[in-house]
């Protein structure tokens, strides 16, 4: 104990007494920890970000959607189909699962027109599956089936029509048509993309049915399911088949739309952290060699000292690892500072600008900072292992004479 | 009463390979026995084989022939660590150009010795170090760096590290060899008087006559052989210069003085075995 607390603390010493020397020979070490340290949460947003994107399309991992349409071109019976898929979907006892009609044309009248407007006819499980973010206000609740006004969602472009009313105070689209009516706006999306001119109506399926009464059969449905991913390749074939069984003259196709089930994206960004990360590496390699070069020359001047010390006592494992110790601690500390710079970087205004539209940006990775305090530490004990050995072998007797 | 042996040197030879294959001899045949409590002085010319002589004493050198006994037990056959922490234990160092760690406060200078002790010494060692600083006089500047220091101020300090850990042998090489006479005299008489108080042992190396006449027993090293001598200094002498004292040494006689009959060493026991420690009169080297 008092070994390990007496190293430590001799390395301690060291760095405060070299103060320069460590500075200057650890700028290196913490601008390379600090690229690392970014380059990985860099990728983590990226991934996220692109996680994100791609669920918006093709939902969360593992989505697996259906959808049927007649062999012979004859009109689906939607009303039978959805008995069917719903007798089915029981037996699967989905947590997440959706209607998707998209899309709808629906007369709105806007304050200056009466204009068709997009409209895409969902489940409250929708937004869920999609991880479709909200500018304002919430997505549909069980609850909201009770409303008299029917409640949409709409996006920012069709928003700023109306003058970006704030909602809650009674904001309702009023649509025309076959399920015309006062629809209560409770959420709005944001633009996707800058220059996003996108006016969209989302709706609950079953309001638009309500009122409509059956879908008109040249609308196609989709059904999405959010399902474990560790499960998703059991349940798309036995989905499949029991969706398939009894059914006369009805094509139902079964895939999984979500990324993961795509490799390419997971490769792209384990490709760019691979490259990135092994630039970085490099540096913080670099860096260590300029370390091993500094701490070799500062034996040679501490060659006297180590003589002391050895001739007070210290014995040869106390000297490695002290002078072991002193690249550890030191690299250490230049890891914590890069760390601190990654932090800084992260959280700068202009990154977070590049990844505009993130929804959940993640916190900063315990990931990137673990990374970077090993990469940080084991650069110091391979940087601090040959001036240890050189200090071990200096002659106690040379050295004092020196 | 049996004095008990503390580095008991017996046949020593140092010779080392010069690159063209020749062997120097640095020391042959040297039998020399340290007790704890005595106080020997080695004087001897530059490269004599002094400081070689001192190393091997301090276990920090292994002699080519002979061997070399702490407390009665063979350094040679001891593991490395060992021999290290029974160093840092036992033996103190003070050396000519002080050694001491730049840069660092004479405070951690002194706590650097119980860096590598254990258990209590370890953890009260800047009370221990803070102690030692106050009894050579430098209590008030303990937080000064060696280069904030005068020489002597700086011997003081290497005095103080070297007796922290309260060590049995004191090894001395040439420690007023930077200092003018003055300054070296005080802090030879530091040194002697810690020694004392600790009952440590004190060897000194030294070519200066006065500062071994300090010493009970005195030896002479020429050419890698070591003689015993009888040294006496007059009280008188302060003005003698060391070349002058080093030609008496040379002869290997023993000088006495009018002004002060008693020679400054012990003399044997009457069986024959080294004389115990006692409290040798100062010397007075300064007027």
């Amino acid at each position: 104990m008092s070994g390990l607390v007496g190293a430590l603390g001799e390395a301690w010493s060291e760095i405060r007494h070299h103060k320069l020397r460590v500075l200057l020979s650890l700028i290196g070490i913490a601008v390379s920890v600090g690229a690392i340290t970014a380059v990985v949460a860099l990728s983590e947003y990226q991934q996220q970000q692109m996680t994100e994107q791609s669920d918006r399309f093709g939902g969360r991992p593992a989505t697996i959607q259906f959808m049927a349409n007649s062999t012979d071109g004859a009109p689906m019976d939607w009303e039978a189909f959805g008995a069917h898929v719903d007798r089915v979907a029981e037996r699967y006892e989905f947590s997440h699962f959706t209607r998707i009609v998209d899309p709808v044309m629906l007369p709105l009248q806007t304050p200056e027109q009466v204009r068709q407007v997009s409209t895409r006819l969902v489940d409250p499980a929708y937004p869920v599956i999609h991880r479709t973010p909200l500018l304002e206000g919430r997505w549909f609740t069980e609850a909201d089936a009770e409303l008299a006004s029917p409640p949409v969602v709409i996006t920012e472009a069709l928003w700023e029509v109306y003058g970006s009313p704030a909602l809650g105070t009674g904001f309702a689209l009023q649509i025309q048509g076959d399920v015309g009516g006062s629809y209560t706006v409770v959420g709005v999306t944001p633009r996707e993309y800058i220059g996003d001119e996108d006016k969209h109506v989302t709706m609950l399926y079953g309001d638009y049915t309500a009122r409509r009464g059956i879908l008109p059969p040249d609308m196609g449905v989709m059904w999405e399911a959010w399902v474990p991913e560790d499960m998703a390749a059991d349940i798309g074939p036995a989905l499949a088949a029991d969706l398939r069984a009894g059914l006369d003259g009805v094509d139902v196709m079964v895939s999984r739309t979500d990324w993961a089930s795509r490799p390419d994206q997971a490769q792209y960004a384990q490709t760019f952290e691979l490259v990135t990360g092994g630039i970085a590496g490099l540096v913080l390699l670099l860096g260590g060699l300029g370390l091993v070069n500094i701490q070799l020359v500062a034996m040679r001047q501490r060659i006297r000292e180590i003589g002391v010390r050895r001739s007070f006592g210290a014995t040869g494992s106390r000297i490695f690892s002290s002078v072991m110790l002193e690249s550890v601690v030191a690299t250490a500390v230049a890891g914590v500072v890069g760390i601190a710079i990654a932090v800084a970087i992260l959280k700068a205004p202009f990154v977070l600008d590049m990844f505009q539209g993130m929804q959940d940006i993640p916190p900063f990775p315990m990931r990137a900072a673990v990374i970077g305090l090993i990469a940080a530490v084991a650069i110091g004990a391979l940087a601090g292992f040959i001036p240890a050995l050189v200090a071990v072998r200096s002659n106690v007797i040379d050295a004092l004479r020196f | 009463m049996e004095l008990v042996s503390l580095v008991r040197l017996e046949g020593v030879a140092k010779h080392v390979l010069l690159p063209d294959d020749t062997r120097l001899d640095i020391l042959r045949g040297i039998d020399l026995e340290i007790a704890a409590g005595d106080h020997v002085a080695i004087v001897g010319r530059s490269g004599s084989g002094k400081s070689t002589l001192l190393n091997l004493m301090g276990m920090l050198d292994a002699p080519s022939e002979g061997s070399v006994a702490f407390r009665g037990e063979p350094v040679r056959r001891m593991r490395k660590a060992r021999l290290d922490r029974l160093r840092g234990r036992n033996v103190g160092f003070v050396f000519q150009q002080f050694n001491l760690l730049a840069g660092r406060t004479a405070l951690e200078n002194v706590m650097m010795p119980l860096g590598y002790a254990r258990g209590r010494d370890f953890w009260t060692r800047r009370t221990a170090a803070t102690r030692m600083l106050e009894r050579v006089g430098l209590g008030h500047r303990i937080e000064s760096t060696p280069e904030q220091l005068s020489g002597g101020e700086q011997q003081r300090v290497a005095i103080a590290r070297a007796l922290v850990r309260r060590p049995a042998l004191i090894l001395a090489d040439e420690p007023t060899g930077a200092l003018d006479v003055e300054t070296g005299a005080s802090v030879m008489s530091l040194l002697d008087e810690i020694a004392s108080e600790a009952d440590a042992a004190l060897v000194t190396i030294t070519h200066d006559l006065n500062v071994a006449a300090r010493a009970r027993r005195h030896y002479r090293l020429d050419a890698g052989v070591l003689t015993a001598f009888a040294l006496d200094v007059p009280a008188n002498a302060a003005a003698a210069d060391a070349s002058g004292l080093a030609a008496s040494v040379e002869e290997g006689t023993a000088t006495s003085g009018d002004a002060d009959p008693e020679p400054r060493r012990a003399e044997p026991g009457p069986d024959g075995t080294e004389p115990k420690h006692a409290k040798a009169d100062p010397i007075e080297v300064a007027s």
